[in-house]
């Protein structure tokens, strides 16, 4: 399975940081451009969110579940997939949900953030994957100097694990707040 | 007092990015603690530094080959398992532990695994390949009495502990006790399926300029002959065997418990007792409390197993030990020790124990090629004379801890790489000495690891989630 989950993994990667450049266009701009590229925008997310699910399911047959789970790079490399798909996905909601609204006022700095950090996620997430087929960069040295040894699995304590829940919860709350409000 | 609708949404909205990145902040700063712990009764005990350097070269002029160490060590080791007078009785001090012995009393070592090609897994994969089945000072070790009950290894060869073998002395890799007939083991041996370990140690060896010479096949064992050292403890009657003798050791009958504490005994005085100063213990010599016995005594040796010497004195000095081991290039014993011929290529892989570790403590190697003038890893250089000039440069070497990774676990549907070992891709070619000291770290945790790696992985997606419920609620109300 390893050939075919590179040549799709290959397919959200394109997609997302062609989205990530299309969110940056439009954050710094209001012209013709910039809103003919945003309206393909929440197509390349979606078509980025079906190819990122296809490469991960078929990226977990490629080893047997045992090795991959025993694995500190493969864990890596799921973990932060894992949470590229998810993270990638609520962008495509929102974009979707949001349409223009996106670009208003400190909305479009919102995104313009979200892209990073989702450009990062999935950064780190290939970097693991080249790793496991062999061929590792220089983006695993940077990030072992911000702090973190990915020849290390990337778990949390368990007061995080709380904090982390709580922290979800309690945004989902502020969004429910914030509808209340306006209705 | 009336509040601005969409005011309150812009401070949800920023309370929510703020919320979602001081979470995403406090996961990086904690993140990969609370698991990874020493527990010394489950026989685990991590080091503070998982990588060391050492350097080494290689000489040989067609009688001897020679070969020159030094690696750092913040200081020499050179007391080695005790007898302490204590309450009238004489109690040992020591032993094997897990992780540092605490009163500091365990010698440096070096040792090289040696190859001339006859097993052929080593060259890819070096001393990994003699961690069997339930190893010694492994969590899940097998207890002495199964050992013990072992017809051959037990029985005949009086081992208490499984300890270093190599694979295909086994009829299956994950049953240390599945080991070949001996008329098997013996032509094994014969086609030179074995690895030659050399074996230098501070205080068992070192101060008679010697080093051990021991063999790994089916168990690790000395060479044929008689070792560098023999214990000094009657267990009938729970006394040493020997001590010193006064007339030969400037009036002393013992070591003092404090010396040895305070680090006093330096290498230029008395911490160890050689046969030719020693007589029979007597037991009713005035022992005074905190009198010390060492429970080990050097000797000469002979035979196979006292073929490698230590050339000048091997010494550490400002931070570093240097140590120079020499051996007959052919001892005679092609079924102990590997024949170095000139223009001969071997595998090598060493180890270093420091910081009064022992067992499975130890800093280990990947295998390396040594070529006797001919091109390898590193190269052994042809000189004529007496003793090599070493005007060659450093062979740097980094050295890993190696964390509980045995042989069969490699082997098993445990390990990705299983299959390529199959294929018999060498363990360089996928990882690297810092990637394999971490990851040995983890497999000693490896199942509470990937249980917290589970719930980060959820934990995670659920955040992502309620950052998406946030986004989309309190997304701008449509106009019109």
């Amino acid at each position: 399975m390893a050939p075919y989950h590179v040549m799709l993994v290959h397919f959200p990667i394109a997609l997302w940081t062609v989205a990530a450049l299309v969110i940056v266009l439009r954050t710094f701009s209001d012209g013709k451009l910039a809103r003919a590229a945003d309206a393909v925008l929440t197509p390349l997310l979606f078509v980025g969110m079906v190819t990122g699910a296809a490469a991960f399911a078929v990226g977990l047959l490629v080893w047997p579940t045992e090795a991959a789970t025993s694995s500190p790079l493969a864990r890596n490399h799921i973990l932060l997939a894992g949470w590229s798909l998810a993270y990638w996905t609520v962008l495509w909601v929102t974009r979707w949900r949001g349409g223009e609204r996106v670009w208003q006022g400190l909305w479009r700095w919102v995104m313009l953030g979200l892209a990073a950090l989702g450009v990062g996620l999935q950064t780190i997430t290939g970097t693991l994957g080249g790793y496991l087929a062999g061929n590792p960069s220089i983006v695993s040295e940077i990030v072992r100097r911000l702090g973190w040894e990915v020849f290390t699995t990337f778990y949390l304590p368990n007061w995080v694990l709380a904090a982390v829940v709580i922290s979800a919860v309690a945004l989902a709350a502020l969004g429910m707040v914030g509808a209340r409000a306006r209705n | 007092m009336e509040t601005n609708p969409a005011q309150e949404h812009k401070t949800l909205l920023a309370i929510s990015v703020i919320l979602f990145l001081a979470v995403l902040g406090v996961s990086w700063l904690f993140h990969g603690t609370g698991v990874v712990h020493n527990d010394l009764k489950r026989n685990i005990y991590i080091p503070s530094e998982l990588t060391m350097p050492l350097q080494v070269k290689a000489a040989y002029n067609g009688e001897k080959i020679f070969f020159r160490y030094r690696w750092p060590a913040q200081q020499p080791s050179i007391y080695h398992d005790m007898m302490k007078f204590e309450g009238g009785q004489w109690k040992r001090y020591g032993d094997s532990v897990p992780g540092p012995q605490p009163d500091g009393i365990y010698e440096d070592r070096l040792t090289m695994l040696v190859d001339d090609g006859s097993v052929p897994e080593f060259e890819h994969y070096g001393g990994y390949i003699t961690i069997g089945d339930r190893m010694r000072f492994f969590t899940n070790e097998a207890k002495p009495d199964e050992v013990k009950a072992h017809p051959y290894l037990g029985k005949k060869k009086g081992q208490t502990e499984v300890g270093k073998h190599l694979p295909g002395t086994r009829s299956d890799i994950n049953n240390w006790a599945s080991v070949l007939p001996e008329e098997e083991l013996a032509a094994q041996r014969k086609a030179g399926y074995f690895l030659d370990l050399w074996h230098w140690r501070a205080h068992r060896s070192n101060p008679i300029d010697m080093s051990d010479d021991q063999v790994v096949a089916e168990g690790r064992f000395g060479d044929k002959g008689k070792g560098v050292f023999f214990t000094n403890w009657d267990g009938k009657k729970k006394q040493p065997v020997l001590m010193f003798e006064p007339e030969k050791t400037g009036g002393r009958a013992a070591l003092k418990w404090d010396d040895l504490m305070q680090r006093k005994l330096g290498f230029e005085d008395l911490y160890y007792m050689r046969e030719d100063q020693a007589k029979p213990f007597d037991p009713n010599h005035p022992w005074k409390e905190g009198d010390v016995l060492p429970r080990r005594v050097l000797r000469s040796g002979d035979g196979s197993h006292a073929d490698i010497s230590v050339v000048g004195k091997a010494r550490w000095n400002d931070g570093y030990w240097e140590v120079t081991l020499a051996r007959a290039m052919d001892t005679g014993s092609p079924e102990d020790d590997k024949i170095f011929r000139d223009h001969g290529v071997y595998t090598v892989a060493f180890a270093v124990h420091r910081d009064s570790m022992g067992s499975r403590w130890h800093y280990v190697s990947l295998p390396a090629s040594l070529g006797l003038t001919h091109r390898g890893d590193f190269t052994a250089v042809r000189f004529q004379g007496a003793e090599p000039k070493w005007d060659q440069p450093w062979f740097d070497v980094k050295l890993f801890y190696p964390g509980q990774v045995s042989w069969p676990l490699l082997n098993s549907t445990k390990h990705a790489g299983a299959e390529r070992i199959k294929q018999g891709v060498p363990v360089k070619f996928r990882h690297s000495e810092i990637q394999l000291a971490h990851y040995g770290v983890e497999m000693e945790f490896n199942g509470q690891i990937r249980v917290q790696w589970l719930y980060t992985l959820a934990a995670g997606i659920l955040l992502i989630i309620g950052l998406g419920i946030a986004l989309n609620l309190l997304l701008p109300r449509k106009e019109g």
